[in-house]
């Protein structure tokens, strides 16, 4: 575990949520996802909370992010945000963008499943991300099983079609663990170097890593894990790669420059 | 000291996976410190007929002193297939088996059918232990010609009354949810149940609170090496904060009493 202890680590994919049956922060949960991140070595979590199922409403969307905003102020030194948006609403997005980005200091957005990532839906979105300069992280994974559980789930595929036709956006693959063919997305995705990706998830399959690495190199790789503290940890200390270049992983100099951003 | 309880040598046919050889399997145990390791054949599976699959990794864990001294290696049987009675008794009796491992959704039947609670108890008989992994790999990810299902709770369920003494090592699934499914059941039964914690994580105390619900004594180590990292396994027993005492239960005490070794 000396990895972790001896360098910085930023987790680049993890939530905050809801008290169950309320639309406030679970603040004990939320201070407990603080203490297990000290106590594991990570420094940093970048959090949001997206909605999964439905389709969230601009309401609903902020009351998302003013839970992440409040687990920021808890937490200033630890949690960073990423505003969670539907697409959907146009003009309401690209407000909540500016809102959370320019008033609430975080530093990125958060796109689950409620349209491709190609959808044209999506373009104002990305355009609005360019113009910040601020990655968008997606939810993301190629179901080969019940696919029909999400029918708008974005995998390699999609943003090798954004990156095609946005080149300068920051696309991030969130979680290649986060279950479904992972080879797929990798290959889908491996000649594009505006599209990153996570290794969250909890699916630690042996190789994993490996063909991430060999496919997009360290540059493109975030740590990260979504709920799944020990896959997270396991796969990089189990990766067959170079320790300069888990280094890299656990903190990708790429992404350093959105971290200085956002609520001090 | 440690045993692994989910491990494999053999071909698996939808990614590429390395160190599936016996040799590759002891350099992955060497690695990460693991002495000892229950082994099947990822063959068997797949094959027609599955003993063919349990006469090779006979074959190869005969081979080598070191492989024999440290892969304790389990039968794979198929108990609609012709030939099963014989084949199960001749890898315990006869090939040094020392547990039984079920696939009954690869090879498509129910836990309840005749055949397989007479195979269950006939393990009983023998003080062979079954192993049921539920899965080999996520569901999430099935190749097209994988099975779409996994061992479910309630597969469980329904034998566990019919080989009230045989014991259970239920693997590589959702093992809290399944245990708090079979808790009741498990009681006033001869025979054990015991889990690994390979698919739990370690954040908001889940190990340690699966490890307390459970109960050490039930609680065993499986990797599913070389399909799966296994330092996602050590790290929940890093950072976990039960007793030593608990951790060398589940690390090999339990297993080494089980497979009485």
């Amino acid at each position: 575990m000396d990895l972790f202890k001896k360098n910085k680590v930023v987790n680049w994919h993890e939530h905050v949520w809801f008290k169950p049956g309320t639309r406030e922060l679970n603040v004990e949960q939320c201070d407990q996802l603080v203490q297990y991140a000290s106590e594991v070595g990570m420094d940093i979590l970048v959090c949001s909370l997206p909605i999964a199922g439905g389709m969230p409403t601009p309401e609903d969307i902020k009351l998302c992010n003013d839970a992440v905003y409040q687990a920021m102020k808890r937490h200033p030194k630890v949690i960073k945000g990423l505003a969670f948006i539907n697409p959907g609403y146009t003009r309401e997005a690209l407000d909540e963008i500016d809102r959370c980005i320019n008033e609430l200091g975080m530093i990125g957005v958060k796109l689950y499943n409620h349209y491709f990532a190609s959808d044209p839906v999506v373009r104002p979105i990305i355009e609005k991300c360019i113009d910040l300069d601020i990655p968008m992280l997606w939810h993301a994974g190629k179901l080969t099983v019940n696919p029909e559980s999400q029918p708008f789930l974005s995998n390699g595929e999609h943003f090798a079609k954004v990156a095609q036709a946005y080149p300068e956006a920051v696309i991030l693959h969130g979680h290649i663990g986060g279950g479904g063919d992972w080879q797929w997305s990798l290959k889908a995705m491996a000649d594009y170097p505006n599209i990153f990706t996570d290794i969250s998830g909890s699916v630690h399959d042996t190789r994993i890593m490996e063909t991430t690495y060999k496919m997009m190199g360290a540059d493109r790789m975030l740590f990260a894990t979504d709920g799944s503290f020990a896959s997270g940890i396991g796969k990089i200390l189990g990766a067959d790669i170079p320790e300069e270049d888990k280094i890299k992983i656990l903190n990708n100099p790429r992404f350093e420059r959105y971290l200085e951003r956002g609520m001090k | 000291m440690i045993i692994d309880v989910n491990t494999y040598i053999g071909h698996w046919p939808f990614r590429q996976v390395l160190d599936s050889t016996p040799e590759g399997l002891i350099n992955l145990m060497d690695k990460s410190g693991i002495d000892m390791a229950c082994v099947s054949n990822l063959n068997a599976i797949f094959y027609r007929n599955v003993q063919d699959g349990n006469e090779e990794l006979a074959y190869q864990i005969g081979a080598d002193k070191e492989f024999k001294d440290r892969l304790i290696p389990f039968a794979i049987i198929n108990p609609l297939y012709p030939g099963w009675k014989k084949d199960f008794i001749h890898c315990i009796d006869d090939l040094g088996m020392k547990g039984l491992e079920l696939y009954p959704t690869y090879h498509q039947y129910n836990l309840t059918h005749e055949n397989a609670v007479e195979l269950l108890n006939m393990a009983a008989e023998r003080g062979i232990p079954v192993h049921l992994p539920c899965a080999i790999e996520n569901i999430r990810q099935r190749h097209w010609m994988d099975t779409k299902e996994d061992i479910t709770a309630e597969s469980v369920a329904q034998v566990l009354s019919l080989c009230p003494n045989t014991d259970f090592i239920i693997t590589n699934g959702p093992t809290s949810t399944i245990a708090g499914k079979l808790a009741t059941l498990s009681k006033n039964r001869q025979g054990k149940v015991l889990y690994d914690f390979c698919r739990i994580d370690l954040l908001y105390f889940n190990f340690d609170n699966f490890v307390k619900s459970v109960g050490a004594d039930n609680v065993v180590f499986g990797s599913v090496m070389p399909l799966q990292y296994v330092d996602t396994q050590f790290a929940k027993l890093y950072f976990s904060k039960i007793s030593n005492e608990d951790k060398e239960k589940i690390m090999y005490k339990n297993l080494k009493e089980l497979l009485k070794l």
